[in-house]
C-alpha cells in the first residue's frame, strides 16, 4: 500500500490528488479502480462513482464496486455493520434499510459504522455493544474497498447501492 | 477543442466545440419522459438518472466528434444554478476527466451558458446586445455588453416564463414538458378568444403568477365547455406571455440604448415570439434547451482554473 486517505465526498479528488503526490506517482500510474458504490449518502455516493468515471475515461481503466457494508465489515471482524440512512433509518447487511429499534439484536452484538455511533444509546440499550465513536472499526476504509475489489470491468457498469427508493410519487 | 458537459437539471448533455466556436458534437439525452409521470422534474430521479447517461453521454459526444480525448484542450462544466445533486454529477466526471489528464477546467455559470449559446458558428451574435433569457428556472433581462459578463436589468418577481407555460399546459392536460404542447395546440387556436392579462409592473421585471390564475379560474368557468376551447385557451394564454416578453425586451433595448436584441433558453423555442420578434436574433432551436454546445461556449470567454486547481469546486443552486 502505498498510501490511505480518508475522504469526504466533496473532498474527494483533493484527497486523490494528494494522495498520488505523497506516493510520488502520477493518475496515469493508476491501473484500475476500486470504488464504494454505498449504500449512503445518495449524493457523496454518487459523486464518487462520478469521479470514478471520469478517472477509467480518461485512463481507459476498469473498475470496480464494493459495497460499504462489506468494506466496513472487513475492518471489522466479528461485528455487524450499521450505515446511517438519514430519516431515523439505517443499512444493515442485506443490503436492507430499517428503522434502528427493528435491528433484531443478540446480547453483546459489537456494531460499527456511522449509523451504529448516530443510534449509540438506542442500540445499547437493546444489548449492543458500539466502540467508541473515535474507533478505527466505523470508518470503510479504503484499503478494504481495494482489497475486496473483484471482477473489474468498464466503470460504467458499476452500478450504486441506493436501497432506498426516490420519494416521488407519480402523478397518475 | 473544448469539451462541455451539462446536468444541471434533466438533461444529461455532452458537447466537443472547437476554440473557434464551431460545433463537432453536441449529445443532448433528455429525462423528460422519466419525470413526465411525476409532473415535473424529481430532484433524486433525476440525479440518478445522470449517473447512468454521463458516461454514455460522453462516448457518444467523442464519437459524433470522431475524436479522442487527446484532442480535449479544456473541460468546461455546469457549476450552477440548478439542482446541486444532478450539477455534483457533471462536475465530480468532469473534475476527474480533467484532473486525469492534467487539463484546466472552467466552471460556468448555467445562465452564462445559455447566452454564449448565441456565440457559436455559423452566425455568432456579437456584444453588446440586449438578452431575454427565458427558461424553465429563470426570465431575466439582460445587457450584455462583452462576452464575458452582463447586467441584470429586469427579472421575473414569481413564475419564470417557461414554468408559466409548464404551470399552463399542466392546467390544459397536456403534461410535463408543457412549453412545446401550448405552442403546438395553440396555432389551431383563436389567441383573441380570452383575455389573460400580465400583470404591468414598474421597471423590466416581470410576473407571471397572476396569468396562471387567470387561466385556472378561465378553466373552472367552462365547466364542460373546455374540451372545444382548448386550443384557445392555449393561444390566448401564450399571447398574453408572449406580450409581456416583447414587452419587455423592446423597453430594455430602449433603455439601454442598444440596436440588437437576442432570445435565449427554452422558451426562445417558442415559434409565436419568434415571430413577435421579427428583428430579434434567437439562439438556434437545437441550443434553446440545456445542452452542453452552450456550456463549451461559455468556456471560451472565462478564463480557465490551470491543473489542478479546481478541485476543491463546489456546485451551487442558485445565484448570490
Ligand atoms: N416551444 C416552446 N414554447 C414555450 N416554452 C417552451 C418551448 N419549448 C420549451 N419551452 C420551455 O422551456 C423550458 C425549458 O427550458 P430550459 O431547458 O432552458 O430551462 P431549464 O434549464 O429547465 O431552466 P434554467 O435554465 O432556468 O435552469 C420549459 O419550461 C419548457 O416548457
Ligand atoms: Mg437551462
Amino acid at each position: 500500500m502505498l498510501g490511505e486517505r480518508v475522504s469526504r465526498a466533496s473532498t474527494l479528488l483533493e484527497d486523490v490528488d494528494a494522495l498520488l503526490r505523497r506516493a510520488g506517482a502520477h493518475a496515469n500510474d493508476l491501473e484500475a479502480l476500486a470504488v464504494g458504490v454505498g449504500p449512503g449518502s445518495f449524493t457523496g455516493t454518487r459523486i464518487g462513482l462520478a469521479a470514478a468515471q471520469g478517472l477509467a475515461l480518461a485512463l481507459d481503466i476498469p473498475a470496480a464496486g464494493v459495497s460499504t457494508l462489506d468494506a466496513l465489515a472487513a475492518g471489522a471482524p466479528g461485528a455487524q455493520t450499521v450505515i446511517d440512512a438519514r430519516r431515523r433509518e439505517i443499512f444493515v447487511a442485506g443490503p436492507r434499510v430499517l428503522a434502528p429499534a427493528d435491528l433484531a439484536l443478540e446480547h453483546g452484538t459489537v456494531l460499527v459504522g456511522d449509523g451504529a455511533i448516530r443510534y449509540r444509546e438506542l442500540l445499547e440499550a437493546a444489548g449492543a455493544e458500539v466502540p467508541p465513536d473515535d474507533d478505527e472499526r466505523h470508518l470503510p476504509r479504503a484499503r478494504f474497498h481495494a482489497a475486496l475489489a473483484r471482477n473489474f470491468g468498464p466503470a460504467e457498469l458499476v452500478e450504486p447501492l441506493y436501497v432506498r427508493q426516490p420519494d416521488a410519487r407519480p402523478d397518475k | 477543442m473544448i469539451l462541455g458537459i451539462e446536468t444541471s437539471c434533466d438533461e444529461t448533455a455532452a458537447a466537443l466545440v472547437t476554440l473557434d466556436g464551431e460545433i463537432k458534437a453536441n449529445v443532448v439525452s433528455s429525462q423528460a419522459d422519466l419525470h413526465a409521470r411525476y409532473g415535473g422534474v424529481v430532484p433524486e430521479v433525476a440525479s440518478r438518472r445522470h449517473l447512468e447517461l454521463v458516461m454514455p453521454v460522453l462516448r457518444e459526444a467523442l464519437d459524433e466528434a470522431g475524436a479522442t480525448l487527446d484532442e480535449v484542450e479544456r473541460v468546461a462544466v455546469t457549476q450552477g444554478p440548478g439542482l446541486v445533486g444532478a450539477l455534483l454529477v457533471g462536475l465530480s466526471t468532469a473534475k476527474a476527466l480533467a484532473w486525469a489528464r492534467r487539463l484546466p477546467l472552467v466552471p460556468v455559470d448555467h445562465l452564462h451558458g445559455h447566452v454564449a449559446s448565441l456565440y457559436l458558428e455559423p452566425d455568432p451574435v456579437e456584444p453588446p446586445f440586449i438578452c431575454l433569457l427565458a427558461s424553465g428556472g429563470h426570465t431575466l433581462l439582460l445587457d450584455v455588453r462583452a462576452y464575458g459578463g452582463f447586467d441584470v436589468l429586469g427579472t421575473t418577481l414569481d413564475d419564470a416564463a417557461g414554468e408559466a407555460f409548464d404551470k399552463g399546459a399542466r392546467l390544459l392536460g397536456l403534461g410535463y414538458p408543457g412549453g412545446a404542447a401550448i405552442d403546438r395546440l395553440a396555432r389551431g387556436g383563436d389567441a383573441t378568444a380570452f383575455s389573460f392579462p400580465v400583470a404591468r409592473l414598474d421597471g423590466l421585471d416581470f410576473s407571471f403568477s397572476g396569468v396562471k390564475t387567470s387561466l385556472l379560474y378561465a378553466i373552472r368557468d367552462l365547466g364542460d365547455r373546455l374540451e372545444a376551447c382548448r386550443s384557445d385557451l392555449a393561444a390566448s394564454y401564450q399571447r398574453a406571455i408572449v406580450r409581456a416578453l416583447v414587452q419587455g425586451a423592446l423597453a430594455a433595448a430602449e433603455q439601454a440604448g442598444r440596436d440588437t436584441i437576442a432570445v435565449v433558453g427554452g422558451v426562445a423555442a417558442n415559434s409565436e415570439l419568434r415571430a413577435a420578434l421579427p428583428g430579434a436574433r434567437f439562439a438556434p432551436l437545437a441550443l434553446c434547451t440545456d445542452n452542453a454546445a452552450m456550456i463549451a461556449s461559455a468556456g471560451r470567454y472565462s478564463r480557465p482554473l490551470p491543473y489542478p486547481r479546481y478541485l476543491d469546486l463546489d456546485a451551487y443552486a442558485s445565484r448570490v
